[in-house]
Protein backbone atom coordinates (compact mmCIF):
# COMPACT_ATOMS: atom_id res chain seq x y z
CA UNK A 1 0.00 0.00 0.00
CA UNK A 2 1.52 3.48 -0.99
CA UNK A 3 0.66 6.73 0.43
CA UNK A 4 1.54 8.62 -2.66
CA UNK A 5 3.39 7.77 -5.65
CA UNK A 6 6.58 5.51 -5.08
CA UNK A 7 6.27 6.31 -0.77
CA UNK A 8 5.14 3.20 1.18
CA UNK A 9 2.66 3.43 3.95
CA UNK A 10 4.56 3.03 7.47
CA UNK A 11 2.45 0.78 9.65
CA UNK A 12 5.65 -1.14 11.58
CA UNK A 13 3.84 0.30 14.98
CA UNK A 14 0.75 -0.91 13.70
CA UNK A 15 1.71 -4.26 11.95
CA UNK A 16 4.39 -5.53 15.17
CA UNK A 17 5.73 -4.94 18.17
CA UNK A 18 8.55 -2.19 17.48
CA UNK A 19 12.04 -2.56 19.72
CA UNK A 20 14.02 -0.50 17.48
CA UNK A 21 16.68 1.24 20.34
CA UNK A 22 16.44 4.71 18.82
CA UNK A 23 12.18 5.07 17.72
CA UNK A 24 10.22 4.00 20.51
CA UNK A 25 10.36 7.10 22.72
CA UNK A 26 9.22 9.41 20.01
CA UNK A 27 5.88 7.58 18.86
CA UNK A 28 3.11 9.61 18.75
CA UNK A 29 0.49 10.09 21.09
CA UNK A 30 -3.11 10.08 19.53
CA UNK A 31 -3.27 13.57 20.52
CA UNK A 32 -0.22 14.29 18.63
CA UNK A 33 -1.45 12.55 15.34
CA UNK A 34 -4.70 14.12 15.81
CA UNK A 35 -2.70 17.74 16.17
CA UNK A 36 -0.78 17.12 12.79
CA UNK A 37 -3.37 16.19 10.74
CA UNK A 38 -4.60 19.73 11.57
CA UNK A 39 -1.31 21.30 11.23
CA UNK A 40 0.01 19.50 8.33
CA UNK A 41 0.70 22.72 6.08
CA UNK A 42 4.04 24.41 6.03
CA UNK A 43 3.17 27.45 8.36
CA UNK A 44 0.47 26.60 10.43
CA UNK A 45 1.68 27.27 13.46
CA UNK A 46 1.88 30.94 12.21
CA UNK A 47 -1.78 31.84 12.07
CA UNK A 48 -1.87 33.93 14.93
CA UNK A 49 1.61 35.19 15.46
CA UNK A 50 1.63 38.85 16.36
CA UNK A 51 4.06 41.64 17.45
CA UNK A 52 6.38 40.90 18.78
CA UNK A 53 7.19 38.06 15.80
CA UNK A 54 8.36 35.70 18.29
CA UNK A 55 7.65 31.93 18.37
CA UNK A 56 7.35 32.15 22.24
CA UNK A 57 4.87 34.75 22.11
CA UNK A 58 2.30 33.09 20.00
CA UNK A 59 -0.99 32.68 22.18
CA UNK A 60 -3.09 30.70 20.12
CA UNK A 61 -2.54 27.75 20.41
CA UNK A 62 -0.40 28.23 22.98
CA UNK A 63 2.97 28.04 22.50
CA UNK A 64 3.89 30.96 25.42
CA UNK A 65 2.53 28.63 27.91
CA UNK A 66 4.08 25.60 26.43
CA UNK A 67 7.40 26.82 26.40
CA UNK A 68 6.98 27.92 30.07
CA UNK A 69 5.36 24.62 30.67
CA UNK A 70 8.52 23.03 29.06
CA UNK A 71 11.20 24.84 31.33
CA UNK A 72 9.02 24.13 34.73
CA UNK A 73 8.57 20.04 33.77
CA UNK A 74 12.53 20.36 33.78
CA UNK A 75 12.55 21.98 36.68
CA UNK A 76 14.96 24.62 34.35
CA UNK A 77 14.56 28.56 34.10
CA UNK A 78 13.72 29.11 30.43
CA UNK A 79 12.96 26.72 27.49
CA UNK A 80 13.01 26.77 23.84
CA UNK A 81 11.94 24.43 21.36
CA UNK A 82 14.96 23.48 18.90
CA UNK A 83 14.97 21.33 15.31
CA UNK A 84 16.96 18.19 17.08
CA UNK A 85 18.99 17.80 20.21
CA UNK A 86 21.71 18.74 17.77
CA UNK A 87 20.89 22.00 17.17
CA UNK A 88 20.61 22.95 21.13
CA UNK A 89 24.15 21.22 21.16
CA UNK A 90 25.46 23.45 18.31
CA UNK A 91 23.51 26.65 20.22
CA UNK A 92 25.29 25.81 23.37
CA UNK A 93 28.71 25.68 21.48
CA UNK A 94 28.28 28.54 19.47
CA UNK A 95 27.56 30.66 22.67
CA UNK A 96 30.55 29.34 24.49
CA UNK A 97 33.67 27.50 22.54
CA UNK A 98 35.96 30.13 20.21
CA UNK A 99 38.54 28.32 18.40
CA UNK A 100 41.19 26.30 20.43
CA UNK A 101 39.16 25.75 23.20
CA UNK A 102 39.23 22.45 24.92
CA UNK A 103 35.60 20.96 25.58
CA UNK A 104 35.08 17.87 27.29
CA UNK A 105 32.42 14.99 26.00
CA UNK A 106 32.30 11.51 27.14
CA UNK A 107 34.04 8.04 25.90
CA UNK A 108 30.21 7.31 25.30
CA UNK A 109 29.10 10.34 23.79
CA UNK A 110 26.81 10.95 20.53
CA UNK A 111 28.40 12.19 17.66
CA UNK A 112 26.33 14.88 16.85
CA UNK A 113 27.88 16.45 20.56
CA UNK A 114 31.11 15.92 18.94
CA UNK A 115 30.29 17.97 15.06
CA UNK A 116 28.78 20.72 17.18
CA UNK A 117 32.18 21.51 19.13
CA UNK A 118 34.25 20.68 15.73
CA UNK A 119 32.07 23.53 13.78
CA UNK A 120 33.76 25.77 16.43
CA UNK A 121 37.30 24.85 15.82
CA UNK A 122 37.30 23.24 19.84
CA UNK A 123 39.66 21.01 20.98
CA UNK A 124 37.77 17.69 21.42
CA UNK A 125 38.50 15.69 24.48
CA UNK A 126 36.99 12.50 25.95
CA UNK A 127 36.27 11.73 29.45
CA UNK A 128 37.37 8.51 29.79
CA UNK A 129 34.46 5.25 31.09
CA UNK A 130 34.85 3.02 33.63
CA UNK A 131 35.00 -0.99 32.10
CA UNK A 132 31.18 -1.06 33.66
CA UNK A 133 30.73 1.44 31.02
CA UNK A 134 29.86 4.53 33.43
CA UNK A 135 31.30 8.30 33.55
CA UNK A 136 32.43 8.73 37.17
CA UNK A 137 33.26 12.27 38.62
CA UNK A 138 36.32 11.04 39.59
CA UNK A 139 36.98 10.73 35.80
CA UNK A 140 35.95 13.69 35.22
CA UNK A 141 37.83 15.64 37.45
CA UNK A 142 40.72 14.00 36.12
CA UNK A 143 40.51 14.53 32.58
CA UNK A 144 39.51 18.55 33.19
CA UNK A 145 42.67 19.04 35.19
CA UNK A 146 45.00 16.53 32.34
CA UNK A 147 43.19 19.16 29.64
CA UNK A 148 44.44 22.05 31.81
CA UNK A 149 47.56 21.17 31.89
CA UNK A 150 47.86 20.20 28.38
CA UNK A 151 46.38 23.44 26.86
CA UNK A 152 46.90 25.66 29.33
CA UNK A 153 43.12 26.39 29.35
CA UNK A 154 40.51 25.36 31.52
CA UNK A 155 37.23 23.78 29.48
CA UNK A 156 34.88 25.80 28.11
CA UNK A 157 32.24 23.58 27.97
CA UNK A 158 31.41 20.26 29.01
CA UNK A 159 28.87 17.56 27.42
CA UNK A 160 27.47 14.44 29.92
CA UNK A 161 24.91 12.44 28.96
CA UNK A 162 22.35 11.37 31.15
CA UNK A 163 21.48 8.10 29.55
CA UNK A 164 24.47 7.11 26.89
CA UNK A 165 23.04 5.67 23.31
CA UNK A 166 25.42 2.97 23.31
CA UNK A 167 24.33 1.19 26.18
CA UNK A 168 21.59 3.07 27.36
CA UNK A 169 23.71 3.45 31.18
CA UNK A 170 22.39 5.88 33.77
CA UNK A 171 25.39 8.37 34.62
CA UNK A 172 26.10 10.10 37.93
CA UNK A 173 25.09 12.95 36.22
CA UNK A 174 24.49 15.01 39.90
CA UNK A 175 27.80 13.60 41.12
CA UNK A 176 30.02 14.85 37.78
CA UNK A 177 27.87 18.43 37.70
CA UNK A 178 29.63 18.88 40.92
CA UNK A 179 32.79 18.06 40.21
CA UNK A 180 32.81 20.58 37.54
CA UNK A 181 31.54 23.09 38.82
CA UNK A 182 34.39 23.11 41.17
CA UNK A 183 36.07 24.58 38.32
CA UNK A 184 33.14 27.32 37.10
CA UNK A 185 32.67 25.10 33.72
CA UNK A 186 29.48 25.13 32.35
CA UNK A 187 27.72 21.58 31.70
CA UNK A 188 25.05 20.85 29.23
CA UNK A 189 23.06 17.73 30.12
CA UNK A 190 22.15 15.19 27.52
CA UNK A 191 18.88 14.30 28.32
CA UNK A 192 18.09 13.16 24.35
CA UNK A 193 16.79 9.47 26.63
CA UNK A 194 15.59 10.48 29.39
CA UNK A 195 13.63 14.41 29.17
CA UNK A 196 10.34 13.01 28.46
CA UNK A 197 10.19 9.64 29.34
CA UNK A 198 11.73 9.50 33.17
CA UNK A 199 11.81 12.28 35.22
CA UNK A 200 14.45 15.12 34.73
CA UNK A 201 15.11 17.80 37.19
CA UNK A 202 17.55 20.19 36.63
CA UNK A 203 17.53 21.79 39.33
CA UNK A 204 18.75 19.12 41.52
CA UNK A 205 20.95 17.88 39.42
CA UNK A 206 22.65 21.82 38.57
CA UNK A 207 22.59 21.48 35.24
CA UNK A 208 23.71 24.45 33.52
CA UNK A 209 21.55 23.59 30.47
CA UNK A 210 19.42 20.84 29.39
CA UNK A 211 19.10 19.38 26.30
CA UNK A 212 15.93 16.22 25.11
CA UNK A 213 15.03 15.41 21.65
CA UNK A 214 11.18 15.74 20.76
CA UNK A 215 11.53 12.39 18.25
CA UNK A 216 13.55 10.39 20.50
CA UNK A 217 11.74 10.92 23.81
CA UNK A 218 9.24 12.86 23.92
CA UNK A 219 6.33 11.64 21.62
CA UNK A 220 6.90 14.13 18.54
CA UNK A 221 7.60 14.40 14.91
CA UNK A 222 11.30 14.51 13.74
CA UNK A 223 13.37 17.01 14.22
CA UNK A 224 12.83 18.52 17.41
CA UNK A 225 13.93 18.94 20.52
CA UNK A 226 14.08 20.94 23.56
CA UNK A 227 17.14 23.23 25.21
CA UNK A 228 16.52 24.09 28.76
CA UNK A 229 18.41 26.66 30.73
CA UNK A 230 19.22 28.86 34.39
CA UNK A 231 18.29 32.28 33.91
CA UNK A 232 22.02 33.15 33.88
CA UNK A 233 23.46 30.79 31.00
CA UNK A 234 19.23 31.42 29.49
CA UNK A 235 20.27 35.24 29.15
CA UNK A 236 23.88 34.23 27.29
CA UNK A 237 22.83 31.25 25.18
CA UNK A 238 19.17 32.96 23.90
CA UNK A 239 20.42 36.66 23.64
CA UNK A 240 19.18 38.63 21.11
CA UNK A 241 19.81 39.94 17.68
CA UNK A 242 21.58 43.94 17.94
CA UNK A 243 22.42 43.94 14.62
CA UNK A 244 21.66 47.55 12.37
CA UNK A 245 22.32 46.92 8.80
CA UNK A 246 24.06 49.50 6.55
CA UNK A 247 22.13 50.08 3.61
CA UNK A 248 18.54 49.85 4.60
CA UNK A 249 19.11 50.71 8.75
CA UNK A 250 17.03 47.21 9.46
CA UNK A 251 16.72 46.31 13.03
CA UNK A 252 15.14 42.38 13.49
CA UNK A 253 13.49 43.07 17.01
CA UNK A 254 13.81 40.88 19.43
CA UNK A 255 14.71 37.69 17.25
CA UNK A 256 17.56 35.28 19.38
CA UNK A 257 20.57 35.11 17.76
CA UNK A 258 21.62 31.44 18.28
CA UNK A 259 17.72 30.23 17.61
CA UNK A 260 17.92 31.66 13.92
CA UNK A 261 14.18 33.31 14.64
CA UNK A 262 11.83 31.03 14.85
CA UNK A 263 12.93 27.32 15.30
CA UNK A 264 10.14 24.32 15.24
CA UNK A 265 6.75 25.82 13.35
CA UNK A 266 3.99 23.71 12.07
CA UNK A 267 4.02 19.80 12.36
CA UNK A 268 6.98 19.14 14.66
CA UNK A 269 5.96 22.11 17.12
CA UNK A 270 2.14 21.21 17.24
CA UNK A 271 2.94 17.67 17.61
CA UNK A 272 5.08 18.19 20.37
CA UNK A 273 2.59 20.38 22.34
CA UNK A 274 -0.18 17.99 21.81
CA UNK A 275 1.53 15.14 23.46
CA UNK A 276 3.21 17.54 26.26
CA UNK A 277 0.41 16.58 28.48
CA UNK A 278 0.73 12.67 28.02
CA UNK A 279 4.56 13.37 28.37
CA UNK A 280 4.67 15.20 31.70
CA UNK A 281 1.92 12.20 32.92
CA UNK A 282 4.06 9.43 31.18
CA UNK A 283 7.17 9.80 32.98
CA UNK A 284 5.64 9.03 36.36
CA UNK A 285 5.23 5.80 35.16
CA UNK A 286 9.11 5.10 34.94
CA UNK A 287 9.11 2.20 37.23
CA UNK A 288 6.31 0.20 34.63
CA UNK A 289 8.37 0.74 31.54
CA UNK A 290 11.33 -0.61 33.39
CA UNK A 291 9.58 -3.86 34.52
CA UNK A 292 8.57 -4.35 31.34
CA UNK A 293 12.16 -4.01 30.23
CA UNK A 294 13.75 -6.44 33.14
CA UNK A 295 11.19 -8.92 32.10
CA UNK A 296 12.56 -8.98 28.31
CA UNK A 297 16.27 -8.58 29.63
CA UNK A 298 15.39 -11.93 32.19
CA UNK A 299 14.17 -13.74 28.94
CA UNK A 300 17.60 -13.02 27.04
CA UNK A 301 19.62 -13.40 30.06
CA UNK A 302 17.92 -17.50 30.70
CA UNK A 303 19.05 -18.33 26.81
CA UNK A 304 22.28 -19.65 27.48
CA UNK A 305 25.65 -17.86 26.37
CA UNK A 306 23.59 -14.42 26.30
CA UNK A 307 25.53 -11.53 28.23
CA UNK A 308 24.02 -8.09 28.98
CA UNK A 309 26.23 -5.75 27.96
CA UNK A 310 24.80 -2.46 30.00
CA UNK A 311 24.41 -2.38 33.81
CA UNK A 312 22.31 -4.69 35.20
CA UNK A 313 20.43 -4.67 37.00
CA UNK A 314 18.70 -2.33 34.33
CA UNK A 315 18.14 1.43 35.26
CA UNK A 316 16.98 2.16 31.34
CA UNK A 317 15.13 0.77 28.44
CA UNK A 318 17.55 1.03 26.11
CA UNK A 319 19.72 -2.59 25.84
CA UNK A 320 22.86 -3.74 24.92
CA UNK A 321 22.78 -7.32 24.30
CA UNK A 322 25.84 -9.85 22.96
CA UNK A 323 24.59 -12.83 21.36
CA UNK A 324 27.67 -14.19 19.96
CA UNK A 325 27.47 -17.09 22.02
CA UNK A 326 23.99 -17.81 21.24
CA UNK A 327 22.00 -16.45 18.53
CA UNK A 328 25.31 -16.08 16.40
CA UNK A 329 26.50 -19.52 16.62
CA UNK A 330 23.04 -21.08 16.01
CA UNK A 331 23.77 -18.31 12.91
CA UNK A 332 26.61 -19.86 11.41
CA UNK A 333 24.97 -23.01 10.33
CA UNK A 334 21.88 -21.77 9.96
CA UNK A 335 20.55 -21.46 6.01
CA UNK A 336 19.45 -17.83 6.54
CA UNK A 337 23.02 -16.97 8.18
CA UNK A 338 22.80 -14.04 10.74
CA UNK A 339 19.49 -13.16 8.93
CA UNK A 340 17.57 -16.09 10.97
CA UNK A 341 17.05 -14.12 13.86
CA UNK A 342 15.19 -11.26 12.62
CA UNK A 343 13.48 -13.14 10.27
CA UNK A 344 12.29 -15.01 13.02
CA UNK A 345 10.89 -12.35 14.88
CA UNK A 346 9.71 -10.64 12.00
CA UNK A 347 7.48 -14.20 12.52
CA UNK A 348 6.67 -13.42 15.45
CA UNK A 349 5.58 -9.81 14.93
CA UNK A 350 8.62 -8.23 16.72
CA UNK A 351 10.39 -5.42 14.22
CA UNK A 352 13.41 -3.13 15.18
CA UNK A 353 16.48 -5.39 14.94
CA UNK A 354 18.84 -4.48 12.13
CA UNK A 355 18.69 -7.20 10.16
CA UNK A 356 21.47 -9.48 10.02
CA UNK A 357 22.93 -8.43 13.66
CA UNK A 358 22.85 -11.57 15.76
CA UNK A 359 26.25 -10.41 17.93
CA UNK A 360 25.57 -7.04 19.86
CA UNK A 361 22.91 -5.16 19.16
CA UNK A 362 20.58 -3.04 21.22
CA UNK A 363 16.32 -2.95 21.73
CA UNK A 364 14.31 -0.83 23.47
CA UNK A 365 11.13 -1.66 25.37
CA UNK A 366 9.75 1.63 26.13
CA UNK A 367 6.27 2.47 25.75
CA UNK A 368 5.45 -1.52 24.94
CA UNK A 369 2.10 -2.89 26.99
CA UNK A 370 2.50 -5.45 29.73
CA UNK A 371 1.08 -8.26 26.90
CA UNK A 372 3.86 -6.83 24.44
CA UNK A 373 6.72 -7.16 26.91
CA UNK A 374 5.34 -11.00 27.59
CA UNK A 375 5.19 -11.70 24.42
CA UNK A 376 8.71 -9.78 23.81
CA UNK A 377 10.19 -12.38 26.31
CA UNK A 378 8.76 -15.04 25.55
CA UNK A 379 9.58 -14.74 21.76
CA UNK A 380 12.96 -14.72 22.35
CA UNK A 381 13.03 -17.85 24.68
CA UNK A 382 10.97 -19.93 22.25
CA UNK A 383 13.45 -18.22 19.34
CA UNK A 384 16.35 -19.84 21.22
CA UNK A 385 14.68 -23.14 21.91
CA UNK A 386 13.81 -23.88 18.29
CA UNK A 387 16.94 -23.36 17.45
CA UNK A 388 19.04 -26.09 19.96
CA UNK A 389 19.83 -22.98 22.31
CA UNK A 390 19.20 -24.01 26.42
CA UNK A 391 17.10 -21.63 27.98
CA UNK A 392 17.20 -21.92 31.88
CA UNK B 1 -20.92 28.67 1.23
CA UNK B 2 -18.65 27.24 3.72
CA UNK B 3 -19.97 24.18 4.57
CA UNK B 4 -19.05 23.91 8.57
CA UNK B 5 -20.49 20.67 9.42
CA UNK B 6 -18.49 18.97 6.62
CA UNK B 7 -15.25 20.10 7.55
CA UNK B 8 -16.10 19.27 11.11
CA UNK B 9 -16.96 15.89 10.27
CA UNK B 10 -14.31 15.42 8.18
CA UNK B 11 -11.71 15.72 11.02
CA UNK B 12 -13.95 14.67 13.54
CA UNK B 13 -13.78 11.25 11.37
CA UNK B 14 -10.03 11.17 10.85
CA UNK B 15 -9.48 11.67 14.66
CA UNK B 16 -12.02 8.61 15.11
CA UNK B 17 -9.20 6.74 12.40
CA UNK B 18 -7.25 7.39 14.73
CA UNK B 19 -8.14 6.06 17.79
CA UNK B 20 -9.01 2.91 15.91
CA UNK B 21 -5.09 3.55 14.44
CA UNK B 22 -3.68 3.66 18.54
CA UNK B 23 -5.80 0.73 18.86
CA UNK B 24 -4.11 -1.31 16.39
CA UNK B 25 -1.19 -0.33 17.80
CA UNK B 26 -1.95 -1.09 21.49
CA UNK B 27 -2.62 -4.87 20.67
CA UNK B 28 -0.12 -5.12 17.95
CA UNK B 29 1.07 -7.86 16.60
CA UNK B 30 -2.34 -10.38 17.37
CA UNK B 31 -4.73 -7.55 17.41
CA UNK B 32 -6.99 -9.43 19.40
CA UNK B 33 -9.31 -7.10 21.56
CA UNK B 34 -10.10 -6.81 25.55
CA UNK B 35 -13.98 -6.46 26.15
CA UNK B 36 -13.47 -3.06 27.04
CA UNK B 37 -11.62 -2.67 23.57
CA UNK B 38 -14.31 -4.28 21.61
CA UNK B 39 -16.79 -1.54 23.11
CA UNK B 40 -15.01 1.26 22.40
CA UNK B 41 -14.06 0.21 19.04
CA UNK B 42 -18.22 -0.40 18.41
CA UNK B 43 -18.78 3.36 19.92
CA UNK B 44 -15.86 4.57 17.76
CA UNK B 45 -17.30 2.82 14.55
CA UNK B 46 -20.82 3.93 15.16
CA UNK B 47 -19.58 7.73 15.85
CA UNK B 48 -18.02 7.35 12.67
CA UNK B 49 -20.68 6.06 10.54
CA UNK B 50 -22.66 9.37 11.67
CA UNK B 51 -19.85 11.63 10.53
CA UNK B 52 -19.84 9.53 7.12
CA UNK B 53 -22.92 10.57 6.85
CA UNK B 54 -22.89 14.07 7.05
CA UNK B 55 -20.11 14.51 4.87
CA UNK B 56 -22.56 12.61 2.13
CA UNK B 57 -25.54 15.50 3.88
CA UNK B 58 -23.52 18.19 3.06
CA UNK B 59 -21.49 17.47 0.14
CA UNK B 60 -23.18 15.29 -1.89
CA UNK B 61 -26.75 15.75 -1.07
Amino acid sequence: MKCAGPIDVRDVDESSINIDPIQVGGRLTPEAMKAIIAYGDGYSICDNCRKPFRLDYIKTPPVDVFMRDLAAFLHMDVARVVPGARRGFQAVADTYVERGDPVLITALSHYTEVLAIESRGGLIREIPKTTENLITPDATAGKIEDVTRETGKTPSLIFIDHVDYQYGNLHPVREIIKAVHQYDIPVLLNGAYTAGIMEVDGKDLEADFIVGSGHKSMAAPAPSGVLAATAERGSEVFRTTSVKTDVTSRTFGIKEVEMMGCTLMGVTLVGMMASFPRVQERVRRWDQELANGNLVVDALKSIQGTEIRSEYPRKHTLTRVDTTKSFDIVAKNHKKRGYFFSSALKTKGIAGIIPGATQVWKFNTYGMTRAQAEHVASSFKEIAAENGLSVL
Amino acid sequence: MVSKPAIDAVFEAMFILTDIRVMLRETAPGHVLSPAQREETVALLGTLEKKVEILRRELVP
